[in-house]
């Protein structure tokens, strides 16, 4: 068994001490990306993941570059994935309709943390110390959670002037908006940082999707929160556009514009959103 | 004339149910609408309500007159800028520049879209004129270029996650606006190209007459036919740039504006954009009252496909056959080999060669090569299923075809055209969202009967007209429409299911276990026995309903036998390659052309290539762009599709 997987790792590129794999914790490879983010925070980065070029563009830390790039997440390269020889495959909800298969290479540990309709931060913090049982390094999962709860706390605390609720949305075309309800990670951190979400409606998917641009108007005592950049063929009517530029929160310049972070990641992404939602706020105020 | 009116007044009724319920009349602002002077529900009403109605009327407007122009070039009641690849050739180019050059978009999208449009519609209309434009002919690889746009851009939104929000707006054909450029952008493009239009009546009314009429008259073919298509083009391209894909106007427009009581040409083309204004708005105001009565919003361009289906499918036995007598005279004569046995052995020798080759060898991170012995142990089963399962499926999907065109009679015939895909992609759909959690089992029942259930409503149609060529292909498309205009809207929706639909989508062989792969190798196999057995039949009946009654068929149970296991096999096979494929299409196509005309040798030559083309697809589909597999689907689409050509065109040179 030693001598398969030492040839299969060799066969993959992978060094023995190389940085993909923890001193003593088993080799895994990540389906999803929140549980990629957090077995990184918990300080034992997955030696391969799926999507990794679309991961490097929104993740909160940067997966190592010996990373091994497993294909799609909704249908993953199998035959890469038993090349990096992993012990332990993490995926989650979003990807059981292929867990028969994951679970014909290696064992697989799956969770639902984006679940409709519930907020999933308390999922991704409980998610912590399950995934450092798992690795075999339970004692990972305290500082790292205790860490995260300080600076939760600290950037809730220089949140406290802002008065109005937000809306946090994602510009698709100069007429749709995407908007991220309480199910959504930022909808969680928001909760978490003790603001309020101004959707209060349900949410079919983390976020509404499509959404008129018009439905914006319903709001007008909230702040905009812009997750992402703006497309390039929205910005100029998005300048001139005579609803967008007669909506309230637009009048009053109630509008943060935060870099691209991944919507669906893990405690490390919500910290970053927090961070960066802070940083907007109060280089506006 | 008065269901006309009646739609007219219900359209206009939709609306102002809608913008009355946003704002009651005595709050309605007067002109001129200064933004900043109104309110922001006034706003919502004059910059946001008022706009969308009108780019309603002129994006119908515009698909209608397109549709009309290019069924009168073509003398084709079959074109339209979705049946000539022209819409789907401009979303994916907006797709691709969305992704690849989002700059190339920051000053409109109009010529993104055309180019597009005219990159996809004019290699199609090459294709056509090499077989003097045959109406069949010409669909068949419009929608083959279409379909094939449709795949491409459907891989470039899931290769990026279906979170990229633009990608699934040019899906979806939305018509929310917020200001005026849109109609105004439409309005000042369909004026001048109505002018054009009426202009160009006379001359294609005389083209009508035949191209030699036309000659002997003076008229100078080329220059009227390209103008007038590119006109065609050119709106259904800005259409695409304004608000979207909105499929199956352009069809349905001169279908109405005739079962109006068009007779002249020149009545058509000035109905027709009348109908679609009337089409869309009427769409549009479904859905508007949807919302407004607290429903939820949907895409309008996803709900004309799905108007649109169905009423083509009413309008169909309604219309006289449209097609000019001799235009399909291309389609007879075939070469007929003196060795089927020997070819077929040929075909089953690839078969095993090509499996073994790509079962060895293939490409992984460290790049080309053969898998060493060490290695055989893991990856030989992984790839054993992967190779088991496509060439299952590409053998079902072209003894499908096979089944359908001698059933039909008709040699364009297959799973994708007749809308048994489409059927089966929305047997899968409901399955998902129907069972909680459905197993492999439960998916391939689901999309089998879907298949059937598409096919046996097609026959039903068609049967009463002995399945003419025309109208089988028109019901079958307005099927397809259907159920892609279904699964169009299932992706806007981002119900958390349509996520599992997505993966299906992108077809890839991952999804197969074991178990899974040898209950379609079986399947296969059971089907080719049963084909090789039922060769005799499908010998008689393409020589038509009499011969087959004199020579004693049971006609009914044989034909509903026939189509019930054809579709169960498209619906098993498309379970793994998703709804486009063209094996089916193709196959039969490629073993006509090795001259294997003898029905049983034909079925098992079809079955055969079938699967190697599907084996060559899955290798392509592992190593292309490795470790992201593409879809099975698409590859084969891309494999098939340049033989398939290479057979329409050669055909015509015999």
């Amino acid at each position: 068994m030693v001598t398969r997987r030492a040839l299969l790792a060799a066969m993959a590129g992978v060094v023995a001490a190389g940085p993909a794999r923890g001193a003593t914790g088993p080799r895994i490879a990540a389906i999803d990306w929140a549980m990629a983010e957090s077995a990184m925070a918990l300080g034992h980065p997955p030696l391969a993941v799926a999507e990794l070029k679309g991961l490097r563009r929104v993740a909160a830390s940067l997966p190592a570059e010996t990373t091994i790039d497993l294909g799609l997440r909704g249908a993953p390269n199998l035959e890469a994935l038993s090349l990096s020889a992993p012990d332990l495959i993490l995926s989650s909800s979003y990807y059981s309709f292929i867990q028969p298969q994951l679970e014909r290479i290696a064992p697989v540990l799956s969770q639902a943390l984006y679940v409709p309709g519930e907020d999933p931060l308390p999922k991704l913090v409980a998610l912590l110390p399950v995934l450092a049982q798992a690795l075999g390094d339970p004692g990972a999962a305290a500082p790292v959670l205790a860490e995260a709860e300080a600076s939760f706390d600290g950037l809730a605390g220089r949140l406290a002037g802002q008065e109005r609720p937000f809306l946090l949305l994602e510009v698709g075309d100069a007429r749709h908006v995407r908007i991220f309800g309480g199910d959504s990670l930022f909808g969680g951190t928001l909760h978490r940082l003790g603001r309020a979400n101004a959707w209060t409606d349900g949410t079919q998917f983390a976020f509404h999707a499509p959404v008129p641009m018009e439905r914006l108007a319903d709001f007008p005592e909230a702040a905009l929160v812009i997750a992402g950049e703006v497309p390039v063929q929205a910005r100029r009517s998005l300048e001139r556009g005579a609803l967008w530029n007669r909506l309230a929160p637009v009048v009053r310049g109630d509008v943060l514009q935060l870099p691209e972070i991944n919507a669906f990641g893990g405690l490390p992404s919500a910290l970053r959103f927090a961070r960066e939602l802070v940083l907007a706020a109060e280089g506006r105020g | 004339m008065k269901p006309a009116l009646a739609a007219a007044a219900l359209a206009v009724g939709l609306w102002a149910f809608a913008a009355l319920s946003l704002l009651s009349l005595a709050d309605w602002p007067g002109l001129p609408w200064r933004a900043e002077s109104l309110g922001i529900d006034q706003i919502l009403l004059t910059h946001g309500l008022m706009p969308r109605g009108a780019v309603a009327l002129l994006a119908g407007a515009c698909l209608g007159l397109a549709g009309a122009l290019m069924q009168a070039v073509l003398r084709n009641p079959l074109a339209d800028p979705s049946t000539l690849g022209t819409a789907a050739g401009a979303q994916l180019a907006l797709v691709a520049a969305t992704i690849f050059a989002p700059a190339a978009l920051a000053n409109g999208a109009l010529p993104v879209a055309l180019a597009g449009a005219l990159a996809v519609t004019l290699p199609v209309l090459a294709i056509g004129a090499r077989r003097g434009f045959a109406p069949v002919t010409v669909t068949i690889a419009g929608m083959l270029a279409g379909m094939l746009c449709a795949a491409v851009a459907t891989a470039l939104t899931l290769a990026q996650g279906h979170y990229l929000l633009s990608l699934v707006i040019w899906n979806g054909g939305a018509l929310s606006q917020q200001d005026w450029s849109g109609a105004r952008n439409l309005a000042l493009a369909l004026l001048p190209a109505l002018a054009l239009a009426a202009l160009l009546a006379r001359p294609l009314m005389v083209l009508s007459l035949g191209a030699e009429a036309a000659r002997g008259l003076g008229l100078s073919l080329a220059p009227l036919r390209a103008g007038a298509i590119l006109l065609a083009v050119a709106l259904s391209a800005l259409v695409s740039a304004e608000v979207g894909l909105v499929g199956f106007v352009g069809l349905a427009a001169p279908a109405i504006a005739r079962a109006m009581g068009a007779r002249s040409l020149k009545a058509r083309l000035l109905l027709s954009p009348l109908a679609g204004a009337l089409v869309l708005s009427l769409a549009d105001g479904v859905l508007l009252t949807l919302k407004a009565l607290g429903g939820p919003s949907l895409s309008t361009g996803a709900m004309t496909g799905l108007i649109g289906g169905p009423l083509l499918l009413w309008l169909l036995p309604r219309m006289a056959a449209q097609v000019p007598p001799g235009a399909e005279a291309g389609d007879g004569r075939s070469y007929r080999t003196a060795h089927p046995r020997r070819v077929l052995a040929l075909l089953l020798s690839g078969v095993v060669a090509l499996s073994l080759l790509t079962l060895f060898g293939g490409r992984g991170p460290e790049g080309w090569g053969v898998i060493p012995a060490a290695l055989q142990g893991t990856f030989l089963p992984l790839r054993a299923t992967t190779i088991t399962a496509a060439l299952a499926a590409g053998a079902l999907l072209a003894g499908s075809g096979a089944v359908l065109q001698r059933l039909t009679a008709n040699p364009m015939a297959a799973p994708e055209v007749l809308g048994v895909t489409g059927g089966a992609a929305l047997g899968y759909a409901a399955t998902v969202f129907l069972i909680p959690a459905p197993g492999p089992l439960a998916l391939a029942l689901g999309s089998g009967l879907g298949g059937a259930l598409a096919l046996t409503a097609l026959t039903a149609l068609a049967l009463r007209a002995d399945l003419a060529p025309a109208r089988l292909l028109l019901a079958g498309l307005a099927i397809g429409a259907f159920a892609s205009s279904v699964l169009a809207a299932i992706m806007a929706s981002s119900d958390p299911r349509a996520w599992v639909v997505l993966g299906w989508l992108a077809g890839s062989t991952a999804q197969v276990t074991p178990t899974g792969a040898a209950m379609l190798a079986a399947f296969a196999l059971i089907f080719l026995v049963a084909l090789i057995a039922a060769a005799r039949w499908l010998e008689i009946l393409p020589l038509g309903a009499p011969v087959s009654r004199a020579l004693g068929l049971p006609l009914t149970p044989l034909r509903l036998t026939l189509i019930l296991s054809a579709g169960l096999a498209t619906g098993a096979a498309s379970l793994l390659v998703g709804p486009v494929s063209f094996i089916g299409l193709m196959a039969p196509q490629l073993a006509r052309g090795l001259g294997l005309v003898r029905a049983a040798s034909f079925v098992t030559g079809s079955w055969l290539i079938g699967a190697l083309l599907m084996c060559i697809a899955a290798f392509g589909a592992r190593t292309a762009t490795f470790p992201y597999d593409l879809p099975l689907g698409l590859v084969a689409t891309l494999v098939g599709a340049p033989w398939l050509f290479l057979t329409l065109l050669r055909s015509t040179a015999a």
